[in-house]
């Protein structure tokens, strides 16, 4: 097992906590009414992105999809930035225009996610293709769920980026499901690292709701792509709580699996106090720190102001500009 | 000066481009070391290498995938799909990443990439390699759609192409690729976004774009011998096209015919006739003509591929029509 300070692995803990409770506050306000559009979160994930994200460096690039909320804001985002575009408010980090699904942020490299799944993939080629043209170690996450590997750009994407030898960590968040469909039920497998193996690239799957495996997974790919070998794949086999707008759909046995037995946050709480590395009050005060940081976040995005009406057309071209009504 | 066919024209661009600024670089199908289908990157393998002048498998999307990622971390990609017809399977890359990406990021992100393809019927290709596909980006804001009909503008143009930040489709017609024209040897820009008139007149304006520009000079020349006095204008620019050149035009002679090789269902061609319509009907002496391909797709035989495209008889008759 890997070898991380008793600080590290509470910081690893407080970004899932920070993600779970994201997540919560997101739905409660999105069934308010005050966050438009679409909801998917990533409340179960917490662990695998959790890991990602600290493996990741600032001027690593990153593909959100479409549960990483908690991504957006562990690359290095204020997260009331973050929740402020989820709002649609004028402080959000695309000033409002992007939403949950395009927050993207320069800043810190990450790319900002795409309303068509998986058409980033080949996006990311082109961003690793620079970054490897101007001879630096830098590499690119790409997030994806298992869904996705039905497209053709995925194909694409891991053909090309096996042939070219380009800096991709393919992270595959294999949550079971494309929104109803199960996995294997719709794919020549159900291990969809399989996949990119054929792509003769390396290629493993991980527990995606133990912490220290997926950190240990992502940090291993991640050296051996910084060291100039071309991309790597990791799947996390986890399991997402949201279930359909209706409710939930899957087997009672399988759901208590995932939420009680197999849950991430727990396990890695019930980490914590066995090795000592936190007592139960100093996780009470961590957790409760969290909640207070997220609703301040809520709280920042609620009273941030609406976008002014020249963003509408504003950056339509980069130098003329699109006449308002 | 030196006659060149555009095909060297816009090799002469690629190889001033490449050589002046070491971000420039071109990616697609055989491009490389073949030098393109059509021969417009011969030459350039040989002095710019594989790095730079790089062939990809047959993945479009990929191919204008790559080419946004990379302008997005400062390359300044040129990316090839073979044909025009290709482009339905990066739709989805040029539609809603290129053209969206600079607007759903606030201007966090540019998109400077030019994509070259070769569009246009009239040699057999059949129907999937003969299609002219303005039409089919004409609502897609964001992208800019740049289209030639000569050797000088091709490379003047495809110099400013590259040189611009916005993501742009830039139309090399096949029938176009072996006409001759005066090119200068050096370095020169043509402007995105503007108009030519090709010939001043005062009876009828002729709006046309690419092979049809050829198509409108030579039922000028009939049209003159008639003592009808045509003006013609190539729009180059077709998105967004030059309104003030086209509508300085039709409010000096009262009357347009807008010729396109596509179908006229929603085209360029329906665009162009319905600002002329709403920003200058008080001048207009006849209403507007079409002239455009029937909407039908395109027949491999090379007898019935005539009897569904646009020519030059079709385009005489539609200018007698606005004089009636």
């Amino acid at each position: 097992m890997q070898d991380v300070s008793p600080e590290f692995y509470l910081k690893m803990y407080r970004d899932m906590r920070l993600i779970r409770v994201f997540e919560q506050a997101l739905e409660r306000e999105f069934k308010k009414g005050n966050v438009p559009g679409m909801l998917h979160i990533g409340v179960g994930q917490e662990a695998t992105l959790a890991a990602i994200a600290n493996v990741l460096r600032t001027e690593d690039g990153l593909f959100p999809d479409h549960r990483c909320h908690g991504l957006l804001f562990l690359k290095g985002t204020p997260g009331k930035k973050i929740m402020a575009e989820l709002f649609g408010r004028a402080t959000g980090v695309c000033s409002g225009k992007g939403g949950s699904l395009h927050s993207a942020d320069a800043s810190v490299n990450n790319f900002g996610d795409n309303g068509v799944e998986g058409s980033f993939m080949v996006t990311a080629l082109g961003v690793a293709l620079g970054w490897k043209m101007h001879d630096t170690d830098r590499f690119a996450a790409v997030m994806v769920g298992d869904g996705t590997s039905g497209r053709g750009e995925w194909h694409e994407s891991l053909n090309l980026a096996a042939a070219w030898k380009l800096p991709l960590l393919y992270c595959c968040v294999n949550n079971g499901y494309a929104i109803s469909t199960p996995v294997g039920f719709s794919h020549a497998t159900a291990e969809l690292y399989e996949f990119a193996r054929s792509y003769r690239m390396p290629a493993v799957q991980v527990d995606g709701n133990d912490l220290m495996a997926c950190y240990e997974a992502t940090l291993k790919a991640a050296e051996y792509i910084k060291e100039g070998n071309g991309p790597a794949f990791i799947e996390y086999k986890t399991w997402r709580w949201q279930g359909l707008f209706s409710g939930e759909f899957r087997p009672e046995e399988e759901v208590h699996y995932w939420k009680v037995e197999h849950e991430p946050l727990s396990m890695a709480r019930a980490h914590i106090l066995k090795k000592g590395i936190a007592t139960e009050a100093e996780l009470l005060e961590l957790e409760q720190g969290v909640e207070q940081e997220i609703e301040s976040w809520v709280s920042y995005a609620k009273e941030s102001p609406m976008p002014d009406p020249a963003k509408a057309t504003a950056n339509v071209y980069v130098g003329w500009e699109v006449k308002a009504k | 000066m030196t006659r060149m066919t555009m095909v060297q024209a816009l090799n002469n661009a690629l190889d001033i481009k490449m050589a002046e600024d070491e971000r420039v670089y071109c990616l697609g199908e055989d491009i490389g070391w073949m030098g393109g289908d059509f021969g417009v990157t011969r030459g350039l393998f040989e002095k710019y290498g594989a790095e730079r002048m790089r062939d990809t498998p047959l993945s479009e999307a990929a191919i204008i995938g790559a080419a946004v990622g990379s302008a997005v971390v400062g390359m300044r990609p040129v990316p090839e799909i073979m044909f025009a017809d290709f482009i339905t399977t990066c739709y989805d890359q040029l539609v809603n990443n290129a053209a969206k990406m600079h607007y759903m990021f606030d201007g966090q992100f540019k998109s400077p990439i030019v994509v070259r393809t070769a569009c246009g019927a009239g040699f057999g290709g059949g129907p999937h390699h003969s299609q002219s596909v303005e039409g089919w980006f004409m609502n897609v804001s964001g992208l800019v759609i740049v289209a030639p009909s000569n050797p000088y503008d091709a490379k003047g143009l495809l110099i400013a192409s590259i040189e611009d930040d916005n993501p742009i489709l830039f139309l090399e017609h096949k029938a176009l690729y072996r006409t001759k024209g005066e090119v200068p040897e050096e370095k020169y820009t043509v402007p995105i976004g503007k108009a030519k008139v090709l010939k001043e007149g005062v009876d009828v304006t002729l709006v046309a774009s690419m092979k049809t520009v050829l198509d409108s000079m030579e039922a000028a020349a009939e049209l003159e011998k008639e003592g009808i006095s045509v003006e013609v204008i190539d729009l180059r620019t077709l998105r967004p096209w030059d309104h003030e050149t086209v509508l300085d035009s039709v409010k000096k002679t009262g009357r347009a015919v807008v010729v396109n090789e596509s179908p006229k269902m929603g085209g360029l061609a329906a665009d162009v006739s319905a600002v002329i319509s709403e920003e200058a009907f008080s001048e207009l002496k006849a209403p507007v003509e079409r002239v455009c391909a029937l909407d039908t797709p395109i027949p491999f035989s090379l007898v019935l591929e005539k009897l569904i495209m646009p020519n030059k008889d079709d385009v005489v008759l539609a200018a007698k029509k606005t004089l009636k």
